[in-house]
């Protein structure tokens, strides 16, 4: 009797919890020691952003969540995740290459769910849904959003050169780490991990998580950078009124831009092809029913998936390392930089066109869609309470979509 | 890595990546406005003769119709509903039109017609 108490005892997680304290303390590696309980407290902080505080909750709070379940001590073979399996050579064929036969044995519910990010399934399958709500009129009509889409990926390549710099010196990161960094200034959350997850799993945690946490606070990261780079005169510039567009150009806009970046960025076509078919399922108006699934259920079930499996690869040893911190800083910069970067084209349109293009614009270019968007809207309006530019502000804005995922088709081109 | 390493490397990818976004970007741009030139067409001031003729066809049909009032109801709101919805399907504005009378049509289809429309219907959510 007692000794099934004794028994029962020591397999649950406390047990575990002090048994792994005891040999990290042994180890003499001091972060990992309260590496479990602290994590907890982790996802905990990010469950509360995520329900209180409202910072993409659509995602954070399934990432929260899987953070949380991974991080519950558990004997090895119990556990929901193994991100050993993905990331350490000691489970990979010839050091590189997934063992599914492993996975499919001893993966857990969560390692299962993962292959659809390892392999690169869930982003593109997202996109098509966001392909199918995002209406690429804007952009066609004023085809020059086109540059400030392109010049609000600035902030990658900055975070890029400074991630290759703090790797240099002394922070371990190597070229592929410092791409995946960097393409958090695209500001784009399936783009981002479909890059690390190529490029540098063990960061993909703490890379999404950043990308979707900047992401959620573009209303507090764009507004101070914006006043700074534009005039009061500039702010309040009024755009002229948008032409129409024909069906015909918005049917064909998808097969185009598929084309230009297939030929270019063969790389970035599953994210751009699976955006672009989305979009030629609304355009065209013939297939209202398959696109009901793409926006809708498809999306949603992928959304969780990822949420969860993202989440579910923080565990301690993974997450609670110097380079979560550098990532989280230099994930910042990328998104002030991307932000400048699209403001200073914005200003040269100013004045190139004298006076006819309002810069605020540019700053829609990092692609949160609509978000940012908006953020032009608002710091616009507060000049000119009658000014709408909401509308020319969402030309650069999913102009950053396609950008951001041509700079990651680039970067995988590049180092993959 | 050794950081002067790093600035070289940190630079030229920037270089090459910047470029290739701008590079096909552009690209897109071009052949936008390449459509444009092709497929857009400013919209012109719709010759009022056009709507002339459409009236006066729909002015015909609708005084072609027998009158019955079975029911006269004012039912102005219903009647203002109508009139905008043929304006709209003669692309003119309400001030071009006059309705003289409203008459319902019965629903004399037949039932296997109805359940036909109602399973397109539910078979599109």
């Amino acid at each position: 009797m007692l000794e099934s108490i004794i028994n029962f005892l020591s397999n649950t997680g406390f047990a575990q919890m002090i048994r792994q304290m005891g040999e990290m303390a042994a180890a003499g590696n001091w972060l990992q020691v309260i590496g479990t309980p602290l994590m907890l407290v982790v996802a905990c902080i990010l469950l509360y952003l995520a329900i209180v505080k409202k910072f993409e909750p659509l995602l954070l709070l399934p990432i929260a969540f899987g953070m949380f379940l991974t991080n519950l001590p558990m004997e090895f073979t119990q556990r929901l995740m193994h991100p050993q399996f993905f990331i350490d050579e000691q489970y990979l064929i010839n050091g590189h290459d997934l063992d599914m036969q492993l996975i499919a044995s001893q993966g857990g519910l969560l390692d299962l769910l993962y292959l659809g990010v390892k392999l690169g399934i869930y982003p593109p399958l997202i996109f098509l849904g966001i392909g199918y709500m995002t209406d690429f009129g804007p952009l066609i009509a004023n085809p020059k959003s086109l540059l400030l889409g392109a010049a609000a990926q600035f902030g990658v390549f900055a975070a890029f050169f400074m991630a290759l710099l703090l790797g240099a010196a002394g922070l371990g990161f190597d070229v592929k780490d410092a791409a995946s960094i960097g393409i958090i200034g695209g500001a784009d959350g399936p783009t981002a991990i479909f890059v690390t997850k190529t490029l540098a799993p063990a960061l993909l945690p703490a890379i999404a998580i950043a990308a979707y946490s900047y992401m959620a606070l573009i209303p507090v990261i764009q507004p101070p950078i914006m006043k700074l780079m534009t005039t009061k005169k500039m702010r309040s510039t009024v755009m002229e009124q948008l032409r129409p567009v024909s069906k015909t150009e918005k049917i064909l806009f998808p097969i185009i831009v598929t084309l230009v970046v297939g030929l270019i960025v063969p790389d970035a076509i599953s994210l751009i092809g699976c955006l672009m078919l989305g979009n030629l399922a609304k355009e065209s108006g013939v297939i209202e029913r398959l696109g009901k699934t793409m926006q809708n259920e498809l999306m949603n079930i992928v959304t969780i998936f990822l949420g969860i499996t993202v989440g579910a690869t923080a565990t301690a040893e993974q997450f609670l390392t110097p380079q979560t911190l550098g990532i989280i800083g230099l994930g910042l910069i990328a998104f002030c930089f991307s932000t400048f970067g699209g403001l200073v084209l914005g200003d040269i349109m100013y004045f190139a066109t004298g006076g006819k293009v309002n810069p605020l614009i540019g700053s829609a270019g990092v692609s949160a869609v609509p978000m940012a968007a908006r953020v032009s809207q608002q710091v616009g309006q507060k000049e000119n309470p009658s000014n709408f530019l909401l509308m020319h502000a969402m030309g650069p804005n999913v102009a950053g979509v396609i950008g951001s995922a041509v700079a990651a088709g680039v970067f995988l081109a590049m180092f993959k | 890595m050794s950081i002067s390493q790093a600035l070289s490397e940190g630079v030229q990818t920037a270089l090459i990546g910047l470029s290739t976004v701008f590079a096909v970007l552009i690209i897109l741009m071009i052949v936008i406005s390449i459509m444009k030139a092709v497929f857009y067409k400013k919209p012109k001031e719709k010759p009022a003769t056009a709507v002339n003729a459409a009236e006066e066809e729909l002015t015909r049909a609708i005084e072609s119709l027998p009158v019955i009032d079975e029911t006269p109801q004012e039912d102005e709101e219903l009647i203002a509903v109508i009139t905008a919805a043929i304006a709209a399907s003669l692309n003119t504005s309400t001030y071009n039109l006059r309705i003289k009378s409203l008459r319902r049509v019965d629903n004399n289809q037949p039932a296997w017609n109805k359940a036909g429309i109602r399973e397109t219907i539910n078979s599109r959510f």
